[in-house]
């Protein structure tokens, strides 16, 4: 007999081991996770700034986003008995230029519509609050209650404690096709030809799952982009916030550990054409980075970095994720296109996947998430 | 953005990269080599030791002058040699990032030959981390580059030849070496390099393992245990030794994170992660190559033709000569690298044990369990006869590819014949006049000239001697029998030092006749 | 593929040793205890030790203790030492000031 599961979640990604997670909290007792990769987290989950943040998010994201903050986060450490290091200290998005501040501006106010603590702020205050930043800093949005956390903990610690909860994972189990039984999605075929067989099948594999759904007839509007991070040696504890720019140079933050970890790009990302599965850097990329972040906090001129990485970002069309039942295929769960904001998020999403997938309501609207939702032009 | 370009990029400017560099520029490239130290020759620059091998190999040369040789070579060639130049990264479009002072560089290659070398293994135990605990290599780096003595007394984990090599050099330096230590139950390098230590009195423990570093904030003593079963420390085996430093020797790891990071298919093997390479050094990356210990753990002499195998591979891949000229050259380097790797220490022979040596004589089973040969063992094997008047006496006794003594005489007293690896013989005729160029011809420090009834009752051993001071002649001491221990009185009759012997001074004692064939040290008495 | 539920069990629950307490990575402050542990918590490869321990992340990058970490995960697992993937590398290959690293001729933002 295949391998038969009440749920099988295909991504051992964050978003795929909280939803795990937050199964068995349900009490759901067989529940499966696929991993392709031979580490849980391979992907964007251990390939992120860590921002836990609200500010600078499309509108339709905030109400989960706001959810995980409020209800989520706090208690997570001691829920999954690992460290995740959230840090609730505020978020600076800065900014250089007046065109730069209206950006910001317009976020902000976006975001005020919805309930969000959110301001724009004055340089001195941007030094009050931060003294490590330029001086060629003009302004930026202040949001108190976003902040970071630790991802690589974060991931790992709905991994280990789902884990120990009984969810059986598989790594190196990569999927080649999904399969409708009688109407219903039913089989999750591997490339090695293993079929496991589930109830409900959730789909959380980044830009990959374009290409296990597309084996039932859906197909989501992403594409794919390269993005970079770096993180330097461990050093004095200087600020908690997390940090961003306008024009999206960087983002960042320190780490418990002492050392930073920042996110960035040189431009050249955009027309990568390498395999999904290599994640090789560019060149002129960690150059390139560190000129921005030294643009915006000289106080690291002589940080040593110790390594960069890359991933990939699943982007959505209209810039924000797929987290939708998908009523053509029933038994299909989708949750993916999260277009580089996914980290955050991810303890609201697993807890909506795990309601999606016991046909719950979910602790917010996701109506504005929903799959069929892209229609053209003109 | 500026990226510099070049028909061939060389990363590391030791024996491999270098080479590689020579071949491919006689071949008309001009090839870029960057190395992030400050001085060129890698690791050629440490040895002090002759190198083994045969003559058109550079055999009984020193190490730090074969990479002067290299380094004239690599001049007379015209490559470029970028010191302090650290690659920080190998990606795709055969680009590299250099670190050259306080800018990045962006170069690029139609080739690029990486030839990145080796790192030291550690081993943990209590208080490893403790200052005074360091790589057998770093205590060469210190004494031979730096001219810094590592520690006063010192003990050595790892019997392989670096830690053979570097014991030896440790006690040149002026430090005593307490022990010689290893978990594994046989000496893992040279019998000769073992032999050399051994006679000074130095102890081996075979089957041992470290099982404390002591000390608050550095070494001061150590304690080692013997392993029994299931790499368990036997209880009661416990031996403490005073010192300040421990020296391990426990082998060298490939530095291949560059080609890794690049994308080049590797394999994870026991030696290390190595790249996978075609028989001319490509990687799975079109026209990345890769030489020397990078590509697996060998020996120097190994690497500088891997090396040059690698320079008219790329100089074929960029269209510099052609199939036929490609081949011919690349088959001499091939058949002399195919003769290093023939013998008893073969990369094929690893980790077997070897009962016999070629000519069916058993290998001495005390030099693979306490470093030297026992005086009922030493007369089986070919270099050792006895006869009247001055004669070598050649205690070599493990199939290595080495041949320097066949030609160190000139009056055809030892033969090796064609196989490099075979034993020397002491011919049946040889006319031998005591001259000692055999003496100093040896890498192994194996050959000793022996002539009995110098004066009644008494005879001569003429010793190689490669410490210092040197004893004058009139000294009285003792001499050391192959295990260190005294064996009798002994009174210095020569020393000799000749341009000739590059270093190895020729040390003669005399001893009673019954002595001759146990006398192999020499030790003055204060 | 590999059943993680099933190795856990056929590898047991993690019991101390007497030389848990020895330092593994240098760089990180990582216990051979540390990782033994850990591997019996599901993590298997190197990747995933390096991001919920950080051995091998620190200064050196894994430069020393990377051999050694795979060994321990080998034995606890039962595994040959070869069967365990080491980690990827990645630039720079020596800890970079972010200003040097940076000043590759490019203009500042």
């Amino acid at each position: 007999m295949n391998p038969t599961a009440d749920v099988i979640i295909i991504g051992g990604g964050i978003n795929g081991c909280a939803a795990a997670y937050y199964l068995a909290k349900k009490g759901v007792k067989n529940v499966i996770v696929l991993e392709a990769s031979d580490s849980i987290g391979h992907g964007g989950s251990s390939r992120n700034g860590g921002g836990v943040r609200q500010s600078g998010r499309d509108v339709r994201e905030l109400p989960y986003v706001m959810y995980g903050i409020k209800h989520l986060w706090p208690g997570l450490s001691d829920e999954l008995g690992v460290d995740v290091e959230y840090t609730q200290k505020g978020n600076l998005r800065l900014g250089k230029t007046e065109k730069h501040l209206e950006k910001l501006k317009t976020l902000a106010d976006n975001a005020k519509k919805v309930g969000l603590d959110v301001r724009m702020i004055g340089k001195e205050e941007v030094k009050e609050i931060n003294p490590y930043l330029s001086d060629d800093i003009i302004g930026a949005s202040w949001c108190p209650t976003d902040g970071h956390a630790n991802p690589l903990m974060a991931t790992l610690g709905f991994y280990k404690k789902s884990l120990s909860m009984g969810v059986k994972y598989y790594t190196g189990a990569e999927v080649a096709s999904l399969k409708k039984i009688k109407g219903r999605l039913r089989q999750v075929i591997l490339k090695d030809g293993t079929i496991f067989e589930g109830e409900k099948v959730i789909v959380a594999a980044g830009y990959e799952s374009r290409y296990i759904v597309r084996t039932v007839g859906i197909d989501v509007p992403m594409t794919r982009y390269f993005d970079q991070a770096l993180v330097t040696e461990m050093q004095p504890e200087m600020f908690p916030q997390m940090l961003g720019t306008a024009d999206a140079n960087f983002y960042g933050h320190q780490t418990k550990h002492g050392s930073f970890v920042f996110g960035s790009d040189c431009g050249l990302e955009e027309t990568m054409d390498m395999p999904l599965n290599e994640m090789k850097t560019i060149s002129m990329t960690l150059p390139s980075s560190c000129r921005a972040i030294e643009g915006y906090i000289p106080a690291l001129k002589d940080a040593k970095i110790v390594r960069s990485w890359g991933g990939w970002l699943d982007m959505c069309l209209d810039g924000v994720p797929v987290i939708s039942p998908v009523d053509v295929v029933p038994g299909l769960i989708l949750a993916c296109g999260f277009t580089g904001h996914g980290f955050g998020s991810a303890p609201a999403v697993g807890l909506i996947l795990a309601q999606m997938a016991m046909e719950e309501e979910t602790v917010v609207d996701m109506s504005a998430l929903r799959y069929d939702r892209f229609d053209p032009y003109q | 953005m500026r990226i510099e370009r070049y028909d061939m990029i060389v990363i590391g400017a030791g024996p491999a990269g270098l080479s590689a560099a020579i071949e491919a520029a006689k071949c008309g490239i001009k090839p870029i080599v960057f190395d992030e130290n400050a001085r060129p020759g890698g690791q050629l620059f440490k040895q002090i030791h002759k190198f083994f091998g045969s003559k058109e190999h550079k055999a009984k040369m020193r190490g730090f002058n074969i990479g002067k040789e290299l380094l004239e070579e690599a001049e007379k060639a015209g490559v470029k040699v970028v010191l302090g130049a650290t690659v920080t990264g190998l990606f795709d479009g055969k680009e590299v990032t250099v670190r050259i002072g306080d800018t990045i560089k962006h170069v690029q290659g139609d080739s690029i030959l990486v030839a990145t070398g080796a790192s030291e293994n550690m081993v943990n135990f209590d208080g490893w981390t403790l200052p005074g605990v360091i790589g057998a290599g770093a205590a060469q780096t210190m004494m031979n580059l730096h001219h810094v003595k590592p520690g006063d007394r010192i003990l050595m984990l790892g019997t392989g030849n670096v830690g053979l090599v570097v014991s030896y050099q440790l006690m040149q330096a002026g430090c005593e070496v307490v022990a010689l230590v290893d978990a594994a139950p046989r000496v893992g390098g040279y019998g000769v390099h073992a032999s050399k230590v051994a006679r000074c009195g130095v102890p081996f423990y075979l089957s041992h393992t470290i099982l404390r570093a002591e000390g608050d904030d550095h070494v001061t003593g150590v304690v080692i245990g013997e392993v029994g079963p299931g790499w368990k420390v036997i209880p009661g085996t416990e031996k403490h030794f005073d010192v300040d430093t421990i020296c391990l020797a426990v082998g060298l790891s490939p530095m291949a994170q560059l080609l890794s990071m690049a994308g080049c298919q590797m394999n994870d093997t026991k030696g290390g992660y190595v790249p996978v390479i075609d028989e001319d050094g490509m990687t799975s990356i079109d026209g990345v190559f890769s030489a020397g210990d990078v590509t697996g753990i060998e020996e120097a002499s190994s690497a500088m033709i891997e090396g040059r195998i690698s320079g008219l591979a790329v100089a074929h891949y960029l269209g510099y000569i052609d199939d036929a000229e490609k081949q011919q050259r690349i088959e001499e380097q091939e058949k002399a690298l195919d003769a290093l790797r023939q013998g008893m220490f073969a990369p094929q022979n690893r980790g077997k044990k070897i009962e016999k040596t070629e000519e069916g004589i058993p290998v001495s089973e005390n030099l693979l369990d306490k470093g030297y040969i026992a005086d009922d063992e030493i007369a089986r094997y070919p270099g050792v006869t006895h006869k009247k008047g001055i004669h070598p006496v050649i205690e070599c006794t493990q199939n290595i590819p080495c041949n320097p003594c066949q030609d160190a005489c000139k009056f055809g007293c030892i033969s090796i014949g064609d196989n490099i690896t075979s034993l020397p013989v002491v011919t049946e005729d040889s006319q031998c006049t005591g001259c000692g160029m055999c003496v100093a011809s040896c890498s192994g420090q194996a050959i000793f000239l022996v002539e009995e009834d110098v004066e009644p009752g008494y005879g001569e051993v003429t010793m190689p001697y490669e410490f210092l001071p040197l004893p004058k002649k009139g000294d009285c001491g003792v001499a050391l029998g192959r295990d260190g221990k005294v064996v009798c009185d002994a009174e210095v009759t020569k020393i000799r030092s000749a341009k000739a012997f590059d270093h190895t001074n020729l040390l003669t004692i005399k001893v009673p006749n019954d002595m001759l064939m146990k006398a192999r040290f020499f030790k003055s008495q204060e | 593929m590999t059943d993680i539920q099933e190795v856990l069990n056929k590898i047991g629950p993690y019991e101390p040793a007497e030389d848990d307490h020895l330092l593994v990575c240098r760089c990180e402050e990582v216990t051979k205890g540390e990782i033994r542990k850990a591997v019996h918590e599901g993590m298997f490869t190197i990747e995933e030790l390096r991001r919920y321990l950080r051995c091998g992340m620190g200064l050196c990058q894994g430069q020393t203790c990377g051999k050694l970490v795979k060994g321990i995960v080998a034995r606890e697992l039962g595994v040959a030492v070869t069967d365990v993937t080491p980690a990827t590398s990645r630039a720079p290959m020596r800890p970079t000031e972010m200003e040097i690293a940076g000043n590759d001729g490019g203009e500042q933002a």
